[in-house]
């Protein structure tokens, strides 16, 4: 009876347990993947700002404000100044304007979150894709349309060398424009 | 209401236990425990809760503070600018020309407004590009976390019982109290003395006669620990001329320096390295020069010798009469009166048998010096008396040897040095309590002035002492008032070390701390107003004074803003000056003869990193190994084998070295190649306040000096050597043995190593290294390189391993400092080292010098070892590391044959001398481009790939290919004699290549069939004839 008992609970008990459990770790893994990867995240920022607005419907070019994404490897962050240019006159009575315009005033600089964050041991050059014509939406999404800027894609090796390793079907339009990127560990890590 | 539901009832069922303890308590007391030792495990006593209900507790808590982290996304936020400069993107470098306080021309790369590493400017006419590896490290003292950051000033003694607690002061205060004792000492006639190191710039020259005219009682000192005037003295004795002329040493054919380290450590060593170097090109081995040296400590000049005669300072004077007597009686030259009765009786060949001398190399000298009258040159080093220094300048008149000085381009000095009359009547007006105020303008006599001055004991009777000073320092100790001043970085300065040619020096950074340029406080003393100082007070006074002096010299055509911004722009301007012709004639002064003396020369010589204490605190630089010894992290007492067996004594023993009666105690380092019976010790160690780092590294020697000097301030006679039986660890990056032990004799040409020749040789035959070569089989498939391939050469003609690329490299890459403990256990983290080996004799040592860094093979054996795929080889023929995957094995260090894997034991920069280059101010030193490296991980040189990775960022944003030429490693540009060549293999045009495939390319252990992609070009010494093989050369 006893041997019975344990033959049960070898044959039945236990392939449901270990299964429950292998289906849960996977599914929580999958689920969680792109959380764990930062996709979607969208952090409140100290002005609500709006691509939507200004590259969107005001069509104004990125590199209007992302002055370094074709000189050097960050894209940058705009400086107050650079906002200041339109709003020294444009759309003074707004709150978010008058935010803006107090931070400007003030000499404090402006907390933005930051929504993309590339691992410490990864160098990332802006400017060597921008030049070769790579569309900012590649990696950033349709900024042009969103509100609240927000993580689009995750950002592991693995999608960096999703293009390294086959730019022709990943970048179609560039057609003959484009070649592989390098895939030595080198050019990245350093 | 739950909780405390829970907790009576677990009270009631702990009820069950106490008795049960209770009953073990009073047996257990009884029988082994004294009675007081259990009363702790009464639970009655003890807490209520029970451990389950504990854990529970934890664990519900911890849950919920878990669950408030809301935030684990957050990725932190990026400052911005609020006014963006324009001339500044974000990830881009900036480079400024500017100077250093020593005159050097430099460039300094900023990152995001700091400064990251200072290079030689490539455009100025005397560095060329290129500085010292005091340069390069002296970014460091810039974030130096024990930088005073702050005025300091004693507090008040009627107060406070403890007299020598610092307070901090204000600036205004400060100026106030100050500018107040300053007229009240001028107003009672006393003595306002100032004590500075050798002023080279013209603008501080002038704020001083402006500083003598407001307080008419002040007098300037002028002192350096080591200095050029005993030549300075020698050449105004014999020529009447005051300023010395620049050397033309890539002119010279014969080269005879006497004690002199040239290319070491004395006077301008880059440019004197630049020129040596370029007449040891393989291309024109006719126009090969031949170095003589002639000198008893073995110098970085001697190692680099083709001929090198030991010889005790002492003897020099009497050398070069017995020299002289032989060239002019075997050249049938023609002589002075005055001269001939100096230099007839001095026989050269009785001397050189009297102090066995190497005969054959002697004659050797003479004949070489006939042969070439006029293009060899004498050269006796600073440290000899003057009349070594007369009879140099006689011997090279006698040689017409006048093309090889530039008389045009002299070396400029603003201040002569004070003579030690000079300075004793300073001690005595300071005992007398005729010195109301002692300012120390950045210099430290208590630590560098001899002790039988007596001027520590005399500061104390000085009514305020002063000290401008960056770091706390052993003559700060116990001042009045402690100004805190800025570093080259951040300061404003002109610098004329030759004729017409000025330097700017600029800030490119405001001051990290509340601290002011010197200058710039004793301008604000003498100002109008003393209590408004304005940052730019001394930018305003230089502006001014070029405006007025140099401005209307050079007579541009341009405004003088125009004027002002481009010299900024240049980092310098060269005024024109006119063509000297004619050499001034010579005139034989008097002569002192030197005395015969016995015993121990004790010789006490500049060192090659920390100078004369200067930068003790600078880490980068104590780790630095000797280019001699390889010692890092001490100073030692050099003797010769022969001389340490005599007196007993092997390496890291203690000796006592005594001179009249003064003495200190050194641990002995063999050195092969000394002269007998002379000890040569370094100054600039042992100093007792030097900050975390510096403090207490290596002994102090200038205990050994003297106001009375010996044969010259620098040498003694007479000394006695004993042994203590004590021993003191000396560290030295490279194991050490007796140069003739049987095991290891040689092992660097058996081995394969290095691979050498002779001039000769190579001319007889130009591919006598290629007849050797054996056909490496390989099991691997050759791998291809179809783009670039990355390759170094090193040129071992020019590199006379200086170690200047250590120092650029570590700089570059964020080598950190490990400390002595760690260079003890062989874990200094150098990415490139310089290997140093002996063959030969103990007293006739050929030393070979190689520089040694990853090899980037192609069939790198530590690629295939590593378990984590960490280290892999780049389709540019790179071998990488990856520092994110290493697990740190190790396994890869113990494959690769040339040992320069360096392993992260620990974060060092943690470990070392409690954190202090963990704190913040260091992060702006980083080079952001470069990962810093922390425990457990493997890393080792790159090849700069950071500056490959930016070099090709350029080329792309310029739609142009990448090219071999457009890379630059940081080693390269450091290397004074342009010995190290990198580029791309695979273009067939490029420099490179030539030199990869050039007669005279190897590569260390080549035998091994690993394919590095460094070459060496051997080294061809300057030797008379083919006979040298029998020294260990291949030739």
């Amino acid at each position: 009876m006893e041997k019975q008992h344990l033959d049960r609970i070898l044959k039945i008990r236990l392939p449901i347990t270990i299964g429950v459990i292998l289906v849960a770790v996977a599914l929580t893994f999958l689920i969680s993947k792109s959380e764990r990867d930062g996709v979607g995240y969208q952090p409140e920022q100290p002005i609500k700002y709006s691509h939507l607005l200004h590259a969107g419907q005001l069509k104004i070019d990125c590199k209007y404000c992302h002055t370094g994404v074709e000189k050097a490897r960050h894209a940058g962050v705009p400086s107050a100044s650079i906002c200041m240019n339109c709003h020294s006159v444009a759309r003074r009575d707004r709150p978010e304007i008058i935010k803006l315009v107090k931070y400007y005033t003030d000499g404090t600089p402006i907390p933005w979150k930051r929504v993309y964050k590339l691992g410490d041991f990864a160098y990332f050059n802006h400017s060597s894709h921008v030049v070769k014509g790579i569309n900012c939406v590649h990696c950033h999404g349709d900024v042009a349309n969103a509100e609240v800027i927000s993580q689009k894609m995750s950002f592991r090796m693995s999608q960096c060398l999703s293009c390294h390793r086959d730019a022709h079907n990943r970048l179609p339009e560039l057609g003959d424009k484009i070649k592989n990127g390098p895939v030595n560990c080198s050019n990245c890590h350093r | 209401m739950n909780n405390i539901d829970d907790m009576n009832t677990l009270k009631s069922e702990d009820h069950i236990h106490p008795h049960v303890h209770e009953h073990e308590d009073h047996n257990s007391s009884m029988l082994e425990f004294p009675e007081r030792v259990t009363e702790e495990f009464n639970t009655d006593k003890m807490s209520p809760l029970s451990r389950r209900k504990f854990f529970a507790l934890v664990g519900a808590s911890s849950a919920f503070a878990l669950a408030s982290c809301n935030n684990y996304r957050d990725k932190g936020e990026i400052v911005t600018y609020n006014n963006k400069p324009e001339f500044s993107t974000m990830g881009e470098a900036l480079y400024y020309a500017s100077s250093l306080n020593d005159g050097s021309g430099i460039l300094i790369k900023t990152r995001e407004g700091r400064p990251i590493k200072i290079d030689g400017n490539p455009e100025h006419p005397v560095n060329l590009g290129k500085i010292p590896q005091t340069g390069h490290a002296t970014i460091l003292d810039l974030y130096d976390p024990e930088r005073l950051k702050y005025p300091l000033r004693k507090k008040d003694s009627a107060l406070i019982l403890d007299k020598d607690e610092l307070v901090k002061i204000d600036w205004v205060k400060a100026d106030k109290e100050i500018t107040d004792l300053l007229i009240k000492a001028s107003a009672e006639g006393k003595e306002i003395a100032i004590i500075t190191h050798t002023v080279f710039s013209p603008t501080q020259k002038k704020l001083f006669s402006d500083f003598q005219a407001k307080f008419p009682t002040v007098k300037f000192y002028t002192y350096e620990l080591h200095s050029d005037n005993n030549r300075a003295i020698a050449w105004k004795e014999c020529f009447g001329e005051v300023e010395l002329p620049s050397v033309k040493w890539d002119k010279a054919k014969i080269i005879l320096a006497l004690e002199s380290d040239f290319l070491g450590n004395e006077g301008n060593t880059t440019e004197q390295i630049r020129m040596f170097a370029s007449k040891r090109d393989v291309e024109k081995p006719d126009d090969f020069n031949r170095l003589y040296c002639a000198e008893a400590a073995m110098s970085l000049t001697g190692m680099n010798a083709d001929y090198r005669i030991r010889i005790s300072p002492g003897k020099q004077f009497e050398f070069l009469l017995c020299l002289t007597n032989e060239i002019v009686s075997k050249g049938k030259l023609s002589v002075d009166g005055s001269v001939t009765s100096l230099i007839s009786g001095h026989n050269l060949a009785a001397f050189v048998k009297e102090n066995d001398l190497n005969k054959k190399y002697v004659d050797y000298l003479v004949k070489d010096i006939i042969q070439n009258k006029g293009k060899s040159l004498v050269h006796a080093g600073e440290k000899l008396p003057v009349n070594v220094h007369i009879a140099t300048n006689m011997l090279n008149s006698i040689l017409g040897s006048a093309d090889l000085f530039d008389l045009s381009s002299r070396n400029v000095s603003y201040s002569a040095y004070s003579t030690s009359q000079e300075l004793e009547a300073l001690v005595s007006n300071m005992k007398n309590g005729k010195v109301a105020v002692l300012i120390n303008f950045d210099s430290n006599p208590v630590y560098h002035f001899a002790d039988d001055y007596g001027f520590s004991k005399a500061l104390e009777k000085v009514g305020t002492v002063i000290s401008f000073t960056m770091n706390q320092n052993e003559s700060s100790n116990g001042n009045n008032y402690i100004l805190p001043i800025n570093h080259d970085l951040e300061s404003w300065g002109d610098f004329n070390l030759r004729t017409g040619l000025f330097n700017l020096q600029q800030p490119v950074i405001a001051p990290l701390y509340s601290t002011r340029q010197k200058e710039a406080i004793l301008l604000n003393w003498i100002s109008a107003k003393p209590d408004t100082f304005t940052e730019d007070i001394y930018h305003k006074y230089l502006m001014d004074r070029w405006e007025k002096e140099i401005y209307t010299q050079a007579n541009p055509a341009v405004e003088f803003r125009k004027f002002w911004y481009s010299c900024l722009h240049d980092g310098f301007i060269n005024l024109s000056s006119k063509a000297v012709s004619g050499f001034p004639q010579f005139k034989l002064p008097a002569v002192t003869m030197s005395q015969k003396a016995s015993g121990w020369t004790v010789m006490l010589n500049r060192n090659y990193t920390v100078d004369d204490g200067r930068y003790s605190s600078n880490g980068w630089l104590q780790e630095l190994p000797h280019p001699v010894t390889k010692a890092a992290w001490d100073n030692y007492a050099s003797i010769s084998p022969k001389a340490a067996k005599e007196l007993g004594v092997v390496n890291n023993d203690v000796i006592e070295i005594k001179i009249d009666n003064r003495s200190v105690k050194l641990p002995v380092m063999l050195q092969p190649g000394m002269a007998e019976n002379v000890v040569a010790i370094e100054l600039g160690y042992g100093r007792t306040i030097a900050g975390e780092v510096g403090t207490g590294v290596g002994h102090n020697a200038n205990i050994l000096l003297s106001k009375k000097s010996g044969i010259s301030e620098w040498i003694f006679e007479s000394a006695i050597l004993t042994k203590t039986g004590d021993t003191f660890k000396v560290f030295s990056t490279q194991e050490h043995h007796a140069v003739d032990e049987e095991f290891v004799k040689d092992l660097h040409f058996k081995r394969d190593i290095i691979k050498e020749g002779t001039v000769e040789g190579y001319k007889k035959n130009p591919k006598f290294m290629k007849e050797h070569e054996k056909e490496l089989q390989s099991v691997n498939a050759e791998r291809l390189y179809p783009g670039l391939k990355w390759a170094m050469a090193i040129d071992m003609n020019k590199c006379i391993s200086c170690t200047s690329c250590v120092i650029s490299c570590n700089i570059e890459n964020n080598v950190p400092v490990v400390g002595k403990d760690q260079v003890a256990v062989g874990r200094e983290m150098h990415w490139i080292r310089l290997d140093r080996y002996y063959s030969g004799t103990p007293e006739d040592p050929i030393v070979s010098t190689q520089p040694m860094l990853c090899q980037h093979c192609d069939s790198a054996p530590c690629e295939n070892v590593c378990p984590v795929v960490a280290t892999t080889h780049s389709d540019e023929g790179l071998n990488q590391m990856v520092y994110n995957r290493c697990v740190g094995t190790r396994y890869c260090n113990n494959n690769c044959p040339y040992k320069v894997r360096r392993f992260n034991f620990f974060n060092f920069r943690d470990h070392f001398a409690n954190g202090v280059y963990l704190q913040d101010s260091l992060k702006l030193l980083h080079n952001p481009e470069v990962t810093v490296r922390s425990r457990g991980v493997m890393e080792k040189c790159t090849f700069c790939i950071q500056r490959i990775s930016e070099a090709r960022q350029e080329a792309t944003k310029d739609g142009k290919p990448l090219k071999g030429s457009d890379v630059q490693t940081a080693c390269q540009v450091a290397c004074p004699a342009s010995a190290i060549s990198f580029g791309d293999m695979n273009d067939k045009e490029s420099n490179i290549t030539k030199l990869r495939e050039h007669n005279l390319g190897y590569h260390s252990l080549e035998e091994l069939n690993i394919k590095p992609n460094v070459t060496y070009i051997a080294k061809l010494r300057n030797k008379h004839e083919e006979e040298d093989s029998a020294n260990g050369l291949h030739s």
